[in-house]
């Protein structure tokens, strides 16, 4: 597993990297001092896995998290940060407070290694599909989603409403730079306020001017435009 | 309470008793003919008549709550008092006085003898009554004092500087890496932290230390920052050797250079330097904690900056009243610079 560690302070990474040495199975793949360095990083090396401080110069790990169109897996690593932990606690894969104890960090690989494991289908090329997941930030809260569970996306202004489980967090991004980067066989385009998750569709109905009604597993119903509607047809049918 | 109610009988029991004396020893000189055991009777009688009657008094006093009251309104009402206990005292010792003969039933009744003598008494009770009233109101202020400095001493210790935990864990694990790449280093470093750890826990609540210890402090903090920092963190230090004449209040000099650090250094990816400047004007010490970066005021975003300067200026207000100051300044916006200036003396 290719591993990238972030964090502004040498010290902190060459402790690190000194405790990976234990761990075959992540190959550090390069090291990182501050978000711009890692993001570039991350489109170049494609990493499966992020140590990321989360307090440095410039942009924050968050903030990196949140310009990244599809994450990796993300291991957080702080000093101390009572915010933070309580931010990440909810859905962040693991989390390790420095000093980095060698017991605390083998936990942490076995975890990124069971993830892993679950989604070897990851696919490799540049779109976005069932496997990858996104970091979404809203307010305090955060949350790495699984595209998977994500069911629809809604524009919203210059915002995105991303709905998933009963959480409708915003990301602010256009709904066509995301349909771009989004693999059309996962993902359909249902109108221009909607994009679909094609996997929770439930049953579609015919709709006025020629259109469609899709309902969607959990009861979201969205409308399909008489232009997209047959488009829509030829991809459902076999 | 105990302690003044045992303190109030033994002063009324023993002021009285030396009345008795005095009266007795008094008209023993005074009296040509030697005094007579009924006299001495009648004398203790008096006594014992006075003793009662300003114990009552007290009484009223407590009751009444007389202490509260203003001059304005206490003088009248005592003055009225001890007339009113003069004359009772007058009127209850005639029992006594007339079958021992000291007196005849015309001398007791009359309107001279009774007013004159219940004067007398009046003097010696309102005498009693200054002594009681100012006891009782230095006590008052003396508690009053102990109060007011035990409160500023509680709002001291919550405004007192507190170590960032960030800080520390960050400290450690630098510490932790540079055990391999430099074990001389990282032994001194864990001295530095050990310092720092010891001036922050010190159970020793003192207001102010001297400069001197201070600056230890604030160079342990900054050589562990530099640590962590490396080539990104550049320390300056530019000390006025007057400086050590002074006292500070502790860790505030640290706690402005881990502001510094925290909303200068550690935001700029290319680092940046941090300064402390001293030099000692018309005797007053002035500081300046000079950093690079860019002051931002907001307290919405980041509320402990906000409240660590109003600590600061609090802290100093408690202090040294207002002799004091404490401010920030930006220069060209590429430093801040927080700037300090304490008087040589310190007033309780």
């Amino acid at each position: 597993m290719k591993a990238l560690i972030v964090d502004d302070e040498r010290l902190a990474r060459k402790e690190l990297m000194k405790l990976l040495e234990e761990h075959p199975s992540i190959e550090v793949i390069g090291e990182a001092g501050n978000a711009d360095e890692a993001e570039k990083m991350i489109e170049e090396l494609n990493p499966d896995l992020l140590f990321l401080d989360i307090q440095m110069p410039g942009r924050t790990g968050f903030q990196l998290l949140e310009s990244l169109d599809t994450v990796p897996m993300v291991v957080f690593t702080t000093a101390y940060d009572q915010f933070a932990i309580k931010a990440f606690e909810i859905s962040a894969l693991d989390y390790l407070l420095k000093p980095i104890t060698a017991e605390r960090l083998a936990e942490a690989v076995h975890k990124v290694t069971e993830k892993d494991r679950n989604k070897n289908g990851r696919t490799r090329d540049k779109k976005l599909g069932l496997t990858d997941q996104v970091f979404v930030k809203d307010g305090d809260r955060c949350w790495f989603v699984g595209l998977d569970n994500v069911r629809l996306f809604e524009s919203d202004g210059n915002y995105i409403k991303v709905y998933f489980d009963s959480n409708r967090p915003m990301i602010h991004k256009s709904l066509n730079a995301l349909d771009e980067k989004l693999d059309e066989r996962a993902f359909f385009r249902a109108s221009r306020k909607h994009i679909v998750n094609l996997s929770w569709v439930e049953g579609i109905e015919p709709w006025f001017n020629g259109g469609l009604m899709v309902k969607l597993r959990g009861g979201d119903k969205v409308e399909v435009s008489r232009r997209q509607a047959a488009k829509f047809k030829d991809m459902m049918s076999l | 309470m105990l302690n003044k109610t045992r303190l109030y009988y033994t002063l009324q029991i023993g002021g009285w008793s030396v009345y008795a004396i005095v009266q007795i020893v008094s008209s023993s000189f005074a009296s040509i003919r030697e005094i007579s055991s009924q006299r001495i009777v009648f004398l203790l009688y008096e006594t014992l008549l006075c003793l009662l009657v300003t114990h009552l008094f007290r009484f009223l006093i407590n009751k009444r709550q007389w202490l509260s009251y203003g001059f304005p309104r206490l003088i009248p009402q005592v003055v009225l008092s001890v007339f009113v206990m003069g004359m009772i005292v007058y009127v209850l010792r005639i029992p006594v006085a007339l079958p021992l003969g000291l007196y005849t039933p015309v001398e007791a009744i009359d309107l001279t003898v009774f007013l004159g003598q219940s004067v007398y008494y009046a003097i010696v009770f309102f005498i009693w009554s200054v002594l009681y009233f100012i006891y009782n109101y230095f006590e008052r202020y003396n508690k009053s004092l102990k109060l007011e400095a035990s409160l500023k001493e509680v709002e001291l210790n919550n405004l007192k500087s507190q170590l960032n935990p960030h800080f520390i864990f960050n400290a450690l694990n630098s510490i932790r890496a540079l055990v391999d790449e430099n074990p001389v280093k990282s032994k001194e470093a864990i001295n530095q932290l050990s310092n720092i750890l010891r001036n922050s826990l010190s159970k020793d609540k003192s207001i102010l230390t001297t400069f001197d210890d201070e600056l230890k402090v604030v160079r342990d903090y900054l050589g562990l920052e530099s640590i962590r920092f490396e080539e990104r963190l550049k320390i300056e230090y530019d000390i006025d050797p007057e400086s050590y004449t002074f006292q500070v209040p502790p860790l505030m000099v640290q706690t402005l250079a881990e502001n510094g650090i925290k909303h200068g250094i550690s935001r700029l990816t290319s680092g940046g330097v941090v300064q402390i400047k001293t030099r000692v004007e018309d005797d007053h010490l002035k500081i300046h904690v000079r950093n690079s970066g860019t002051f931002q005021f907001n307290p919405s975003m980041d509320g402990s900056s906000g409240l660590g300067m109003e600590n600061t200026r609090q802290r100093l207000k408690l202090i040294y009243g207002d002799e004091a100051s404490f401010r920030i300044i930006t220069e060209n916006n590429n430093f801040v610079v927080a700037e300090l200036i304490l008087p040589h003396i310190y007033r309780k």
